[in-house]
C-alpha cells in the first residue's frame, strides 16, 4: 500500500474513552497526512495518553473509529496496527535491558508484518551514532541513548507512521535539541510523525502543526504559531494551578 | 553448523569459552565411563535422579525465559507418562509398538499444552493466574486418575488403576535393544544432553531473543509487532513436550505411574528445582535439579519422612538469601569480581 506525498496516513474519527465517570476522550478527529510533524499537546491529565494508546490500539475505544492508510483497524490488536506500519516509543523507556543494543534493533527488525522501506531507520541510526554501541546490554547505555534507540527500534521496519510520546524526557537541552533536528529530518524524508509532548518549548521547536487536547477532546488545532497565540489556549495552560487549587 | 555453535556460546546462559566447554565434554566422558565402575542398579539410579532435567529444563525456559510460572508441569508428565502406558500397553504385539508410544504420549502432552494454552494465552489470562490455572489442571488430573480404579476403567487392555496406578508399562523397546539397565542409562544421559544443548541454541537464537523480550516488557514486545500471545503459546508448548519427555523416561525406569505424579507435592518440586538454581539458566537449572532429586531420593531412603519438608525449607533460604538461585548468585558474584578487576586494570589489558 504505498501513499503518496500528503496522503492521509492516520485517521481517528469521533474516538471517544471513559474510565468509569471520567470522560478521558471525547468525540476527538484527527488526520494525520504522510510528511507531517503534528504534535498533541495539552495540560496534565487532557487526554493525551489515552489518545496515543487509542491509536495504537492498547485500549479500545466505547466509539469512534481509527483509520491506518485507510483501512478501518479500530478492532485490530496493537500488534497488527504495528505490522501494518505503526511505529511508536512510550514515555518510559522500555528497551530490553537484558538484550543487546544489536539485539534489541534485530529483534524490531524481526517482527512479522510487510516491512517498509529501511530508509529512515538508517538515517536515525547514523545521525544518533548507535553504531558503536551495538555490542553493548542497552542497560548500560545511557539515558538518551536509550531513548534514541528506542526510536531506532520503532523506526526499524520502516513504518509509515511513527507516533513518539514525550521522547525527549530526561534528555539535556542540547540533546534535546540534536532530537529535533533529526525527527524533522526524518518528516522532510516523507515520515508522518505524530510527538505527543507538554514541553512546549520543544513543540515550537520541532512542529509545524499542533493539536490542543483539553479534557479529553480537541481544543484547538492548526499551525503552531496562531495556536500558541490565542487566549484561550494560553489560559488552560496557565489555568491549571487555578482548577488544581 | 558453524551458526549452531556460536548459537551454543550465546549470552543467556552461564558458561562460554574453550575452558567451559572442555569442562563440559570431560563431564560428559566421565558420565559415559559411568557404567564401568557402577551396577546396573546405580547406574538405574543415577538416571533416576537425570530423568526430570528436561522437565526442569522446560520450566526454566517457560518461566526463567519467558516470565511465565506455571505450578502444573507435572500434568504434562503425567499425562504422558499415562499415555505411553495406554500406548505401549496395547500395541505389545506389535514391532515397533513402544516407539510410537513415546511419539504419541509427547503429542498428548503437545496437544494438551496446545488447548489449554491456546485459552489461557489468547485469553490474555493476568500472569499472576496461569499458575493457578496450571495447578489446577495438574490436580483434576490427579483427582480423576483416582478415581478410575475399577476394570470399567480401561483403556483397550489396559487398567487404569485407580490410585494405585498403571502397573506393568512395558520398556521402550527398539529393534532387539530393550531399555532397561545400562540401556536405559544411556538414553537418559543421551536424552538430558540433547534436551539441554538444544535449548542452549534455542535461548540465543531469534526465538529466544523474543521469548526474553516479552518476559522484560510484554507490552513493548507486542508493540514491536510481535504476538506475544503466540510466543508464549510456543514456550508453553515446548515446556509441556519436555515436561512429557520427562514423564516417559520416568515410566521406563519404574514401569509405573500414580495420580500422585501429578499430586501437589510433585507439582511444587519442579518450581523448587528451577528456582534453586536459578531460573534463568538453564545450566543452573541442571545442576540443581540433579543434586536435588539426588537428596531427595538419599533422605528419603533412609527412611526420613521430611524429605519434602527440607527441600522445601531450602526453597525458602534460597528465596532469601539468593532470590536469583544459588548457581547463577555464585556466578554472577564471581563475574561481578572479574568484572572490578577488569576495570581496577583498565586500559593495560585488553578484554
Amino acid at each position: 500500500m504505498a501513499t503518496e506525498p500528503g496522503d492521509v496516513v492516520l485517521r481517528a474519527e469521533r474516538l471517544s474513552k471513559r474510565f468509569g465517570g471520567v470522560v478521558a476522550a471525547d468525540r476527538i478527529d484527527f488526520a494525520l497526512r504522510r510528511g507531517e510533524m503534528r504534535c498533541v499537546i495539552g495540560p496534565n491529565g487532557a487526554g493525551k495518553s489515552t489518545f496515543f494508546s487509542l491509536l495504537c490500539g492498547i485500549q479500545r475505544p466505547d466509539s469512534g473509529r481509527v483509520f491506518l492508510k485507510g483501512r478501518d483497524v479500530t478492532s485490530l490488536p496493537a500488534f497488527r496496527r504495528v505490522r501494518m506500519g505503526l511505529g511508536l516509543t512510550f514515555q518510559t523507556n522500555r528497551a530490553f535491558h537484558a538484550l543487546t543494543v544489536a539485539e534489541n534493533l534485530e529483534t524490531a527488525r524481526r517482527a512479522g508484518g510487510t516491512g517498509g522501506d529501511d530508509v529512515h531507520f538508517r538515517a536515525a541510526h547514523e545521525a544518533f551514532g548507535l553504531g558503536p554501541a551495538a555490542g553493548l546490554a542497552a542497560r548500560e547505555l545511557p539515558h538518551h541513548q536509550l531513548q534514541w534507540l528506542e526510536i531506532c527500534m520503532a523506526l526499524r521496519r520502516g513504518p509509515d507512521v511513527l507516533l513518539l510520546d514525550e521522547p525527549t524526557a530526561g534528555m539535556s537541552p542540547g540533546e534535546t535539541m540534536f532530537t529535533a533536528e533529526v525527527l524533522q529530518a526524518l518528516a522532510k524524508d516523507g515520515l508522518a510523525v505524530v510527538v505527543v509532548e507538554h514541553d512546549v518549548a520543544f513543540v515550537r521547536r520541532i512542529a509545524e502543526s499542533v493539536t490542543v487536547l483539553h479534557q479529553g477532546a480537541v481544543f484547538a488545532e492548526g499551525p503552531i504559531e496562531v495556536v500558541t497565540q490565542r487566549e484561550d489556549v494560553r489560559r488552560i495552560y496557565l489555568g491549571r494551578g487555578r482548577e488544581a487549587a | 553448523m558453524m551458526r549452531a555453535l556460536r548459537l551454543l556460546n550465546g549470552p543467556h546462559d552461564l558458561g562460554h569459552g574453550a575452558i567451559f566447554w572442555s569442562g563440559m565434554a570431560v563431564l560428559a566422558a566421565a558420565f559415559l565411563a559411568y557404567p564401568a565402575i557402577a551396577s546396573a542398579f546405580t547406574a538405574t539410579n543415577t538416571a533416576y535422579y537425570l530423568l526430570n532435567i528436561p522437565m526442569a529444563l522446560g520450566l526454566s525456559l517457560l518461566w526463567g525465559y519467558g516470565g511465565v510460572l506455571s505450578f502444573g508441569q507435572v500434568a504434562f508428565f503425567g499425562i504422558a507418562g499415562y499415555a505411553y502406558g495406554i500406548v505401549a500397553g496395547n500395541l505389545q504385539d506389535v514391532a515397533w509398538g513402544t516407539p510410537i508410544a513415546v511419539v504419541a504420549a509427547l503429542v498428548a502432552a503437545g496437544i494438551t499444552a496446545a488447548v489449554f494454552g491456546y485459552f489461557v494465552f489468547f485469553g490474555r489470562v493476568a500472569a499472576w493466574i496461569v499458575p493457578i490455572l496450571t495447578l489446577v489442571l495438574a490436580l483434576l488430573l490427579s483427582t480423576f486418575l483416582g478415581l478410575t480404579a475399577g476394570y470399567e476403567w480401561a483403556v483397550g487392555q489396559v487398567q487404569l488403576g485407580g490410585y494405585n496406578g498403571m502397573t506393568g508399562i512395558p520398556a521402550l523397546q527398539v529393534g532387539g535393544l530393550t531399555f532397561q539397565d545400562y540401556p536405559f542409562y544411556y538414553l537418559v544421559v543421551g536424552v538430558t544432553a540433547v534436551a539441554y544443548l538444544a535449548l542452549r541454541v534455542w535461548v540465543n537464537a531469534h526465538r529466544g531473543q523474543v521469548l526474553l523480550a516479552v518476559r522484560e516488557d510484554a507490552l513493548r514486545t507486542e508493540l514491536l509487532g510481535y504476538d506475544v500471545r503466540l510466543e508464549q503459546l510456543r514456550a508453553f508448548v515446548i515446556a509441556a513436550v519436555l515436561a512429557g519427555v520427562s514423564g516417559v523416561l520416568y515410566v521406563q525406569w519404574g514401569n509405573y505411574i500414580t495420580p500422585s505424579s501429578m499430586g501437589l507435592q510433585q507439582a511444587a518440586l519442579p518450581v523448587i528445582w528451577v528456582a534453586v538454581g536459578g531460573r534463568d539458566s538453564l545450566l543452573a537449572v541442571v545442576i540443581s535439579t540433579f543434586l536435588l532429586n539426588q537428596l531427595s531420593y538419599a533422605l528419603s531412603s533412609a527412611g526420613n519422612q521430611s524429605a519434602l519438608v527440607i527441600i522445601g525449607a531450602l526453597l525458602v533460604a534460597v528465596m532469601m538469601f539468593a532470590p536469583d538461585g544459588i548457581v547463577v548468585g555464585i556466578a554472577r558474584a564471581r563475574w561481578w569480581r572479574r568484572r572490578a578487576r577488569a576495570r581496577a586494570a583498565e586500559g593495560a589489558h585488553g578484554d
